[in-house]
């Protein structure tokens, strides 16, 4: 399918999303709830670009990471239009988490006028939703997005201890703003309410996992785990690999 | 109109006790029983009448209404007490019990038959052609009345895509807001590839305001069936499913029933009238939530999961429940499909505008004289259903603004009353149909509380997934409440309109790209009121509490100690054909004094 | 999950009406209607049943709880007064009532009294605008409702009203 992006012409993959197309091409498009892992949510609208489709006359505003190309149609990534709708969509997300850097950055970008600030729970979340995506692509799905409208937040069940939660931290990693707090002493971490023991590598001592997640690798690969960090588990990879062929 | 019949010539007589929302909860039900008891007792009948509790026959604020078949009398504001003389008097004797029947306010007429007043005269019915006619309980009331005739004549006589074409000739459109023609929907999913397909009756019904779709499934639940089992033969589907509202107990109970007489008829199952066609209908009882009338959001529903729409840049009808080709109608567009398929699309094209055919069933509710269920053609004006039909404002005062669409809707003023209705007449004025509600304002009324009253509902009722609705919303809270509340700054109305146009634009469904509706509409046709509260810090409808303080004007009280009666927490002193007082440091200013005196006594400071 | 006697017990309770269910998620909402119907709220255990039942994680049942008004996550009070606030009731007047309950009872709508007696609830319209303002309390209908009716109707359930 071939597609014209900005005046240029390209092709598309069957069932390719215009900001997947784009970003395969490095046309930039703003996006805070995609992620190439889980696709496309269509929720903080950042990624908003006007189309033009074959038959309309009107110029059609779409979320890039959820239009899929099934014809021949013209993307404009930047015009006015869509700035100021950027712009304002920055401006109402930045009460969320007005004191956090990067959001401060984009503001900054976008020249949003500023709101007073919005207490949100955890504080500084902008809900894009990374964070239970990531958790049910971990097998876990311990968090979720709970209530509705203005009162929406991300939770675990009755705000408790899940019983899924193994503690890994992969909400806390992919989250823009570092709005999932994740505590850490010499042996334990706390997140979402659940304390975990730490399991060191037995290579280099460096803690890297949580006593449930090598219960949950083990589960799921029913194989023992070697208990190593990624470091040390590639380099004993690396030298095994060395010892064979030789 | 002769308040006497001469003689008791009627055989078999019928007597329909209207039981619809309003008039069960004004002891309709009661009637019903006091009728069944009653009945019994007496054995001097020749023919004993036959007795039905009906669907709602619309005039809620006349109930609960009895009506006597075939002389089609109609009897107001029945209590049980009632119910001996009326039996005595009227399907006895044969004679009227005169103080039960509607008095013409202007002429002072008794009328004997609700068909000679102004509320129904000007109707037009057809989805609600046999409610208040028909027990909802009983299939052969339905048969009787030409009930499955569409769908036999469909089934033998027609093929899917005649049926289809029947549907697009006729100009039929969604009824239940947006207005997207009927027949190309059902095309699409026809055409679209993939087996099975589904059919979806939307009667989760949120719109504050709006009843009309309650009442089709509670007054005429075999109509809705009829006109789903029509579009799963035109399109192929074979599994159909009901989206009901769960507080709508009454509605899931018929449907229910209905469905099941239905199966027993051969309406439904297997092999549908020995035309090898197989479909059926299964009930979802809906969780409450406003957003599951948008078709995504509905869809997860059923699924199973919480009602967030998806962007639809594939419809529905292509990709629906479970990534399968699904028509969704709402109730009061199924209503009007055996109609179009029975009586020819010709016939239904006939009513209506150019752009908007057939009729359209409002729930006329608020500052009106009548408030009810009302069904009209395309296309009557709002003067002709809010001062014929609804018999004007409540206590003659002044007519401000109706409100049409709900929450997705706005609020449009007496300049444009004489705006013939239809789909498009209405978003050109800044609201929409919506689903049919119409709540009367009168200058008692403060738009800006009104904006805020809508945009609060969408706080608790939008999904909260896409940034716009859910940000933007809550910001046009805080700037409505502040407004409110006296505290409004000059800079708010522009902001107002910077986001809402915002959302317009990038909110990811209809929701939310309505949701500033009721604030562009009321900054557009009264922006003077938001000024009022934002410079002189007043409010002029005298609803604002911060903004108002109540007081009695001396010159014109005439001390009838109506508003001391009414006071719930004692604020006012008076002595009887004495001036009255409010004590302010009591007084909560919830305005019922100021909203019914009767000499305007009550002001605003 | 270790169960313990009075769990188990409980468990029984709900298994039977869970299980009537075909265990796909399709059926989750109507589980969840059976169960409010049933015990007026939904228990704790009872969702982790579900999810186990259709096979959808506790997270996600638990959010459908907490995002469909019909369901409340905790118990309700004996007298559920439910204050419509459809607009034709809001522009007669429901906001004055749900101050004026909020003064006898010392409850906001979504709250319930400490003795366990009295829940406060705002409902979208319940299509009984004719009647408007309505408060339905325990599927009672009360038509046309004053402020001043209000001390009556809680009285007529057995409440003290608070002084005012």
């Amino acid at each position: 399918m071939k597609v014209k992006i900005n005046g240029q012409e390209l092709e598309a993959r069957e069932g390719e999303t215009i900001l997947e197309l784009c970003l395969r091409h490095d046309i930039p498009i703003p996006h805070l709830c995609y992620h190439p892992a889980f696709g496309g949510q269509g929720a903080c609208r950042m990624c908003l670009v006007e189309l033009k489709e074959p038959g309309r006359v009107n110029n059609r505003l779409v979320a890039s990471c959820t239009y899929p190309i099934h014809s021949s149609v013209e993307v404009t990534t930047e015009s006015e239009r869509v700035h100021r709708l950027r712009r304002n969509i920055v401006m109402l997300l930045a009460r969320r988490a007005s004191q956090n850097p990067w959001m401060k950055e984009l503001v900054e970008q976008y020249g949003a006028p500023s709101l007073p600030p919005v207490q949100t729970e955890p504080a500084d979340c902008i809900l894009c939703g990374l964070c239970n995506h990531a958790c049910e692509k971990m097998g876990k799905t311990a968090i979720w997005s709970m209530f509705r409208g203005i009162e929406k937040r991300i939770a675990t069940p009755y705000d408790e201890a899940a019983d899924e939660c193994m503690g890994c931290a992969a909400c806390a990693q992919i989250c823009p703003t570092q709005a999932i707090k994740v505590e850490e002493d010499a042996a334990t971490r706390t997140i979402w309410n659940k304390k975990f023991e730490l399991v060191a590598c037995r290579r280099c001592g460096k803690n890297f996992a949580t006593r449930e997640q090598i219960e949950y690798m083990r589960e799921s690969s029913g194989y023992e785990v070697d208990e190593l960090c990624d470091h040390c588990r590639k380099l004993t990879l690396a030298q095994n690999v060395r010892h064979y062929s030789r | 109109m002769s308040a006497k019949i001469k003689e008791n010539n009627y055989d078999q007589q019928t007597v329909l006790v209207c039981c619809g929302t309003g008039c069960t909860a004004n002891g309709g039900r009661k009637v019903y029983e006091a009728f069944v008891e009653k009945v019994k007792d007496h054995t001097e009948w020749k023919v004993q009448p036959i007795l039905k509790s009906t669907g709602c026959n619309g005039w809620c604020e006349k109930g609960p209404l009895v009506r006597i078949m075939p002389r089609d009398i109609t009897y107001c504001s029945v209590t049980p007490k009632d119910v001996d003389e009326i039996i005595n008097k009227t399907l006895l004797e044969g004679s009227l019990v005169k103080r039960l029947l509607y008095r013409d306010p202007v002429t002072k007429e008794h009328l004997s038959s609700h068909h000679q007043t102004d509320f129904y005269r000007k109707q037009h019915k057809v989805a609600l052609r046999n409610i208040g006619e028909i027990d909802p309980g009983r299939i052969e009331d339905y048969i009787e009345r030409g009930g499955y005739q569409a769908l036999a004549l469909a089934l033998h006589n027609m093929s899917g895509q005649e049926v289809i074409d029947a549907v697009k000739a006729s100009g039929l459109r969604g009824r239940g807001g947006g207005g997207f023609p009927t027949g190309v929907k059902w095309q699409s999913c026809k055409d679209a590839p993939g087996q099975p397909k589904y059919i979806i009756c939307n009667g989760d019904e949120g719109d504050p305001g709006a009843f009309m779709d309650r009442s089709i499934m509670e007054g005429d639940p075999h109509t809705v069936i009829e006109g789903m089992i029509l579009g799963a033969y035109a399109v192929g589907a074979s599994q159909g499913f009901i989206y009901v509202r769960d507080e709508y107990d009454l509605a899931v109970q018929y449907l229910g029933k209905a469905i099941e007489d239905a199966r027993s008829h051969g309406y439904l199952g297997p092999n549908i009238l020995n035309s090898g066609f197989s479909f059926d209908i299964e009930i979802v009882r809906g969780g409450g939530a406003f957003v599951c009338g948008e078709e995504t959001a509905l869809i997860a529903s059923i699924e199973g999961r919480t009602g967030e729409p998806k962007d639809k840049y594939i419809f529905p009808s292509e990709k629906g429940l479970w990534g399968q080709p699904t028509v969704i109608n709402n109730v009061e567009t199924w209503a009007n499909v055996p109609v179009i398929i029975l009586h020819g699309a010709d016939s239904f094209a006939s009513i209506g505008t150019s752009g908007s055919k057939g009729t359209k069933v409002f729930s006329l509710v608020g500052k009106v004289v009548n408030t009810g269920l009302v069904e009209v053609p395309m296309g009557t004006t709002l003067r002709e259903i809010i001062f014929e039909i609804g018999g004007g404002v409540l206590k003659k005062r002044k007519f401000k603004a109706v409100q049409t669409g709900g929450p997705s809707g706005g609020c449009i003023p007496e300049e444009l009353l004489d705006l013939p209705i239809d789909f498009d007449s209405l978003t050109q004025a800044g609201s929409m149909m919506g689903s049919g509600g119409l709540i009367v304002m009168d200058d008692h009324t403060c738009m800006v509380e009104v904006a805020r009253y809508y945009v609060n509902f969408l706080a608790g009722e939008s999904c909260g997934k896409c940034t716009p609705c859910r940000e933007g919303i809550r910001a046009l809270l805080e700037i409505l409440t502040r407004i409110c509340n006296g505290e409004g700054r000059p800079e708010d109305v522009e902001m107002l309109e910077e986001i809402s146009t915002t959302m317009q634009e990038a909110s990811l469904c209809a929701l939310g790209r309505t949701a500033p509706n009721p604030v562009l509409s009321t900054l557009r046709y009264f922006r003077d009121e938001y000024l009022a509260h934002i410079e002189q810090h007043k409010c002029p409808a005298g609803v604002c509490r911060n903004l108002t303080t109540f007081y009695i004007d001396a010159d014109a009280c005439t001390g009838c100690g109506l508003c001391k009666k009414q006071c719930s927490v004692d604020a006012i002193q008076g002595e009887k054909k004495e001036t009255h007082v409010i004590d302010e440091s009591l007084c909560i200013r919830c305005g019922e004094c100021f909203r019914n005196c009767a000499f305007n006594a009550v002001k605003i400071r | 999950m270790q169960i313990n006697p009075q769990e188990y017990a409980e468990a029984s309770r709900y298994e039977s009406l869970i299980k009537s269910y075909p265990g796909r998620p399709q059926y989750i909402l109507a589980i969840m209607q059976d169960l409010q119907k049933q015990y007026n709220y939904l228990p704790r255990l009872a969702l982790t049943m579900i999810s186990s039942h259709v096979g959808v994680p506790v997270s996600k049942i638990y959010a459908m709880a907490s995002f469909y008004k019909a369901f409340s996550l905790t118990p309700k009070g004996r007298f559920v007064f439910r204050v419509c606030d459809g607009t034709a009731c809001h522009i007669k007047g429901s906001e004055t009532l749900l101050d004026q309950l909020y003064q006898h009872l010392g409850i906001k709508a979504g709250q319930t009294t400490e003795d366990g007696q009295f829940s406060l609830e705002t409902v979208n319209c319940l299509g009984a605008c004719a009647l408007a303002p309505v408060v339905v309390v325990n599927g009672k209908v009360y038509g046309k409702v004053k402020p001043g009716d209000l001390e009556e109707i809680i009285r007529e359930c057995g409440g003290q009203c608070h002084v005012s």
